[in-house]
Order: C-alpha cells, then sequence, then structure tokens
C-alpha cells in the first residue's frame, strides 16, 4: 500500500483551464513523519507547498493544490514530502489538456469504379493536442436526404488519416446517402456539415486515350494544316454516357488554348483543321458524366502531333 | 399510368449498361475456365435444374404497360439477385465477378422499387425469393451460371430497348 495519492478534478482540460489536485497521505505510513509537509511539482518545475494542507478525521494528510492555467499539453504532477535530506515522490498524475475538436470541413467523396470504393476525405480542423478520433458515419436515405433509412457501417480511417474508404458492399448505388465525419476527444465532439449524394454523381472519371489517326491521301484529299484523332472512352466507365471537351494550343510561348466542346465520348475519326500557328500542337481531352451529373475528369496527357 | 421521370430513365439505362458489362466478364469467364461458351447447350439441364427465366412481356414495346412494367423489371432482378446467390462458392477466380453483378443487380432493383413507390405502386410487401434451384455438383453450379447470366443477358436487352424508347 503505496503512502500517498493524488486525486485530480479532471484529467484532461482545456488548454489555460484550471486544475485542482489534492494529495492525501495515509495514517498508516509508518515510515513517514506525519507532520511533513506535501509538496507539488509539475513536471520537472520547483518544489512547492500547495494551496492548503490539513489533517483528516481519519488522520490522514490532505494537501490541496490549484493549478490555476495549465498550460503543458501532457504534464506529469508529481507529490513528495521530505525525506533526510532530499525528498521521496509518493505519487504521480499525468495532466492532459487541449482542445475539444472543431467541425471538420472540405469533406469531399469521389467513387473510384477500379476500386469500387467511395473515398471521402476531409480537414481536420486545427490541433487539439489530444488523441482525436475521427469517423466517417452515413446513411441511406432517398430524395432529398430528408429522411434516415439503414444506416452504413461507421468507417474509422487509418492512425492519423483524414480519408476513409466506404467499400462497394456498403453501398446502393444510384440512391442518395447521407454522409459526415465526427471528431471526438476527450472534451467533446464534433460534426462536419453533412453531404447529400449518390455515389455515382461522384464517379472519379479518367480521360480517354487521345490518339492520332493516320488517314490515307487515297481515302481522303491532303489538306494542309490538319490532325485525324481517335478516342475511346476509359474502359471501367465505358457504360457511363459522357461528353467529351478537347483542347489543343501551338508549342509556343504563352500560346492559349482553344476549346472545342460538346464532343462523343468515343470517337474514331475526328477531324481538326486550321493548325497553322506552329509546326507542333498539343492536344488533350477531359469528359464528364453526361447528362446525369458527374465531375470532369482530369485532362489526359497531352498528346503532341504535328498537323499535315 | 404517370410517364418515368427521365433521370429515373437515364440512371436506370446506365445500370443497365453497367450490369450487362459486369455479366458480360462473368459469361466470357465461365467460358474461358470451363469452356461453358454456349448457353443454348444446355438447355436440356436447365429445365432438369429448373433455372428460371425471368418474364418482361409487359415491357415489350409493342404492348408495354408501364406499372406492369416496373413490376415485371423488379420481380425478374429480384430473381436474378437470387440466382445469383446461387452461384457463390462458384470459384475463388469467379467470386468477385459474381458478387459486384450481384450488387450492381440488388441496387437496380433498388432504383426500380424506389420508382415504384414514388408512382405508388408499390406493393406494400417487399417480394420474398422463390425457391431457386439447388445444384448438386461443381458442374451444375458452373452451368448454372451460365445459364443465370445468358438469361440475365437477354433480360437486359429487352430493359434497355423498353427503357431506351421511353428515354
Amino acid at each position: 500500500e503505496s503512502c500517498g495519492h493524488i486525486r485530480i478534478s479532471v484529467p484532461v482540460v482545456r488548454l489555460g483551464d484550471p486544475v485542482i489536485a489534492s494529495c492525501t497521505i495515509s495514517p498508516n505510513c509508518s515510515k513517514l513523519d506525519q507532520e511533513s509537509q506535501i509538496l507539488w511539482r509539475l513536471q520537472d518545475g520547483p518544489n512547492q507547498p500547495g494551496d492548503r494542507q490539513r489533517r483528516l478525521p481519519d488522520g490522514s494528510q490532505e494537501s490541496t493544490i490549484t493549478l490555476p492555467h495549465v498550460n503543458h499539453t501532457k504534464a506529469f504532477l508529481s507529490c513528495l514530502v521530505p525525506w533526510a535530506n532530499s525528498f521521496q515522490v509518493l505519487d504521480q498524475a499525468e495532466l492532459q489538456a487541449g482542445y475539444p475538436p472543431a467541425s471538420p470541413s472540405n469533406l469531399s467523396c469521389l467513387m473510384y469504379l477500379t476500386t469500387n470504393s467511395l473515398v471521402c476525405q476531409w480537414e481536420p480542423g486545427p490541433e487539439t493536442y489530444l488523441p482525436t478520433n475521427f469517423t466517417l458515419k452515413s446513411f441511406r436515405s432517398r430524395d432529398d436526404c430528408q429522411y434516415q433509412k439503414d444506416s452504413i457501417l461507421d468507417c474509422v480511417p487509418e492512425d492519423g488519416q483524414n480519408t476513409c474508404s466506404i467499400a462497394r458492399k456498403h453501398l446502393i448505388l444510384y440512391q442518395n446517402m447521407v454522409i459526415w465525419v465526427q471528431a471526438k476527444n476527450m472534451l467533446g465532439t464534433s460534426e462536419s456539415p453533412k453531404l447529400c449524394l449518390d455515389p455515382m454523381d461522384v464517379v472519379k472519371l479518367e480521360p480517354p486515350v487521345l490518339q492520332a489517326v493516320d488517314i490515307s491521301p487515297d481515302l481522303i484529299p491532303y489538306q494542309p494544316g490538319c490532325l485525324w484523332l481517335s478516342w475511346k472512352p476509359w474502359k471501367p466507365g465505358e457504360y457511363i454516357e459522357q461528353e467529351c471537351e478537347l483542347r489543343y494550343r501551338p508549342q509556343l510561348r504563352r500560346a492559349n488554348w482553344t476549346l472545342v466542346s460538346h464532343l462523343p465520348s468515343s470517337e474514331d475519326q475526328f477531324k481538326l483543321c486550321g493548325l497553322h500557328q506552329a509546326p507542333v500542337y498539343t492536344l488533350q481531352i477531359r469528359c464528364i458524366r453526361s447528362p446525369l451529373p458527374g465531375l470532369w475528369s482530369s485532362w489526359s496527357p497531352g498528346l503532341h502531333l504535328r498537323p499535315t | 399510368p404517370l410517364p418515368w421521370p427521365r433521370s429515373f430513365l437515364l440512371k436506370s439505362l446506365e445500370q443497365v449498361r453497367k450490369i450487362q458489362t459486369r455479366n458480360s466478364e462473368l459469361l466470357e469467364q465461365l467460358c474461358a475456365t470451363y469452356k461453358l461458351c454456349h448457353p443454348e447447350e444446355l438447355v436440356l439441364l436447365g429445365h432438369s435444374l429448373g433455372i428460371p427465366q425471368a418474364p418482361l412481356s409487359r415491357c415489350s414495346i409493342q404492348a408495354l404497360q408501364l406499372t406492369k412494367c416496373l413490376s415485371q423489371l423488379h420481380s425478374g432482378l429480384f430473381l436474378y439477385q437470387g440466382l445469383l446467390q446461387a452461384l457463390t462458392g462458384i470459384s475463388p477466380e469467379l467470386a468477385p465477378t459474381v458478387d459486384m453483378l450481384q450488387l450492381d443487380v440488388a441496387n437496380f432493383a433498388t432504383t426500380i422499387w424506389q420508382q415504384m413507390e414514388s408512382l405508388g405502386v408499390a406493393p406494400t410487401v417487399q417480394p420474398t425469393q422463390s425457391t431457386l434451384p439447388t445444384f448438386t455438383s461443381a458442374f451444375q453450379r458452373r452451368a448454372g451460371g451460365v445459364l443465370a447470366a445468358s438469361h440475365l443477358q437477354s433480360f437486359l436487352e429487352t430493359a434497355h430497348c423498353t427503357l431506351n424508347h421511353l428515354v
């Protein structure tokens, strides 16, 4: 049975808040002079007496101290007594201080057709200095997400990650679901704003592969300043009706892009003419699900071609 | 009966194409792995196993009845969801395709069911799965897979035709 025991009002506090601690020396602690003054030490600071020391009805000695502003995010508070010409540490308590989590922000999700999973990411908010758990929560809903159908399994990110992946089997595609992030630590809980989305509306499309087409002059008369192109939709998304846009520019300093919009997602022979400004042109294409809602794919890698 | 909303039609068409793509993959895998490439050679076995084929008579363009067509679509998808369930354990190589196909079919059934609810034509109780064939050998399960997938493919072609007609 140890001689001393510390009790703390709250083991975790907000940074800057006060903490009250008490240290009690049991009367059966024969090795100690019962009249010793109980001292306190925060981290490796000086030993200091408590605010008040008194003898309790059961004969034990109790010292109480108030730390007005805890400004260590993690600190050890020790209770000591003088001993010979040194001190004895009777007990030690760990103090933690930080902040409650702010609401996570910028929650966004993408549906990856290659892994068939919905990946969401968010910004955690300012540092809390405390172990803080983030959980991606969601439930199935309908049309405008006004009411909750069945919940979906919580998605717990890997340590320190601000992203989580919901597996295909937990998703009902083409149905709306509500998604949000919850942050929780010892000082409180907060939630991000809720997203209402159908995973298929946030599909991460990849651009088609843009290719040059060699047209034999016997088939089509030679025309200067022209290029023939072809492209096919990205295979995992080929069942998705898409619309594409092409951009091109001459390989010149400070050349601007020219955009050709409303193109189909698959094209075997696309003719582009009027390319007289430079020997080589850079071309890129990107697509978006259409007419159903969707997100633009990234631009395809630049294709560098010589017009005829 | 109320016309079907355009967004429902577009989503359904996309889901049909998604399932068709995945279903073709399954058929190709069954053909490549087990050399079962011609469903028409399995008709006799199909009868003895009792592999059902979901009707879409009310969805044919000539005799289209919207409400009954929705109901047949849902019942058919529900049936094929069950049939695909019976294929679980067909083989580790095919399992991912079968699992994804099952999820896609189930999700399409949900889309249809929700549209029936929106139109107020959904039965009060969700359908229950009728008795499904039991396979007593690995060959029967594979052959059942080929038949189920090929029936599903023609089911989807009819559905695609109807939906395209209505868009």
